[in-house]
């Protein structure tokens, strides 16, 4: 079913977007009290839902909807604003904080002002299904079920999930990359490094602390599972009688190749984005310290520079790059991302792997690409700088003498 | 008739691809819960999904589920997400997963 956004009313729609947006809550709230019961849209939940929503716009203002078991947004009651207190549910306050956190992580290490950098308002809607055992991004909205009970528990309990679908909302608003395959493996790759960024930034955990696991609090206490999956270590997420094992590879030497169908989970999106999520751990632990800081930059920056077709190799090429243009050619940013790139089984373009392995293999001497090496080469390329400049000072002095 | 669930995608999208399909036998149960079912199908059959083609759409991590009928010797299959399902589709879905999680 679709749903539909388009309102009829009697109302001029300037009028009544003057009303809907005033900076009064009681305003606000009459408007739309007067509006229902002034049209023969009076009592349906599905108007109310959107147009309470349309009036928290702006600056990522959240909303939280109960879906009361139900499986159709539209008819969701609306349980929390920006204005509102605290719920009784706990539910609908971690959704809440959850939007939030993942909103003031884009503003303050982004500058990105919410998913659309334009203050696009976030809408959550809890309770969605009967032991619905998921959380999804709809295209607008985020929807969290509350799990079984048996295997899944409620979704809204891990905040890496929470930034891991709002982050479908960034994708989809910078590099629009296609759900398919490669591509579509980014994607998800892609809300997974967000996701767990947001958490280690909220935790305030450096790249060697953090646990670097998606997904960690939703399965119940007695199910053998470590997370969802586990960026650090793809394939090791779980392994239990239950789920089965954990199918994600780490190396392209064992992309798993499937089809692009809905069993086929669109060529295994969920599956192949190991490969890409162990290269940014290893970029992470390589340049070492806050994952958000300059590896998260990179990807950041990489993710805006890409497209609907950027795949794995294209996507490395653009991190190699960005790299350079943020932190300078054979930085210790830099060389990370070759070795962790290669550390996946890709090369990145145009640097020859004979190059890159001796490049790779100084820069992890003492375990890692350490500042030090960084620092060590920055020196080396300001003497070189300024024996440059000695000569050409000499060269300046004798041009004078001989005037 | 025989009826199969199975579930696809999600977040956990790795753990339901090895989850094995319900699959409900309504020779195996009461009379009456054998017409429910049966009426259930029936208008999940008719009823339209506002389905926007194949693919995801612009959903990410939505589930969609693949309902496969069979009886005598034929089979027909079902497949709605999230997102696009009927309200037909969804108090089927709902039935069978109701008696799944009965099992
Ligand atoms: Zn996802």
């Amino acid at each position: 079913m679709t749903r539909t956004r388009h309102v009829n009313c009697i109302i001029p729609p300037h009028l009544l977007d003057k009303l809907l947006h005033s900076d009064d809550s009681d305003v606000r709230k009459a408007a739309l009290d007067t509006l229902l019961t002034t049209t023969r849209l009076r009592g349906e939940r599905s108007v109310r839902a959107t147009f309470a929503g349309a009036a928290a716009a702006g600056n990522g203002r959240r909303t939280v909807f109960d879906c009361r078991q139900g499986r159709f947004l539209p008819f969701a009651v609306l349980v929390r604003t920006e204005e509102g207190a605290e719920s009784g549910d706990s539910s609908v306050n971690r959704a809440f904080d959850g939007l939030g956190t993942t909103r003031d992580f884009y503003q303050k290490v982004f500058q990105r002002n919410s998913l659309d950098g334009l203050g696009m308002r976030l809408d959550g809607y809890v309770h969605f299904g009967v032991g619905y055992n998921n959380a999804f991004w709809d295209g607008r909205q985020m929807v969290f079920g509350d799990g079984d009970g048996r295997m899944f528990t409620d979704f809204t309990a891990s905040i890496d999930v929470i930034a891991h679908e709002l982050t479908h909302g960034v994708t989809e608003f910078t590099a629009g990359l296609a759900y398919h395959h490669q591509s579509g493996a980014l994607n998800e790759s892609i809300s997974d490094v967000f996701g767990t960024l947001v958490k280690q930034w909220s935790a305030n955990e450096t790249a060697e602390t953090a646990d670097w696991l998606i997904g960690a609090d939703v399965f119940t206490p007695g199910i053998e599972a470590d997370a969802l999956r586990s960026l650090k270590a793809p394939g090791t997420a779980y392994d239990s009688p239950l789920l089965g094992k954990d199918p994600q590879p780490d190396h392209m030497s064992r992309f798993v190749n499937l089809p692009n169908t809905e069993a086929g989970d669109y060529g295994g999106v969920h599956i192949n984005s190991g490969i890409p999520n162990k290269a940014f751990y290893l970029t992470a632990v390589g340049i070492g310290g806050f994952a958000w800081q300059a590896p998260g930059l990179i990807w950041y920056e990489s993710l805006k520079a890409s497209s609907m077709e950027t795949k794995f190799q294209d996507f490395a090429d653009t991190t190699y790059r960005k790299a350079e243009e943020l932190f300078g050619a054979g930085s210790a940013e830099q060389l990370a991302v070759l070795a962790a790139w290669q550390g996946v089984g890709i090369q990145i373009s145009g640097v020859p792997a004979g190059v890159a392995r001796a490049r790779s293999l100084a820069a992890s001497r003492d375990g890692g690409v350490g500042r030090d090496d960084g620092l060590a080469a920055l020196s080396k390329q300001v003497g070189a700088l300024s024996a440059q400049l000695r000569e050409l000072n000499e060269d300046l002095t004798a041009l004078k003498a001989m005037r | 008739m025989k009826v199969t669930l199975a579930r696809h995608g999600g977040l956990a999208a790795a753990v339901h691809l090895r989850r094995p399909p319900t699959v409900v036998d309504t020779d195996a149960l009461p009379e009456s819960a054998a017409a429910e079912l049966a009426e259930l199908v029936a208008a999940a059959s008719t009823g339209a999904a506002g389905h926007e083609g194949p693919g995801p759409g612009r959903a990410r991590d939505a589930m969609s589920y693949t309902v496969t009928v069979e009886e005598g010797g034929r089979s027909t299959e079902l497949t709605q997400s999230d997102t696009t399902m009927s309200p037909e589709f969804a108090a089927l879905l709902s039935w069978l997963e109701k008696h799944s999680a009965q099992q």
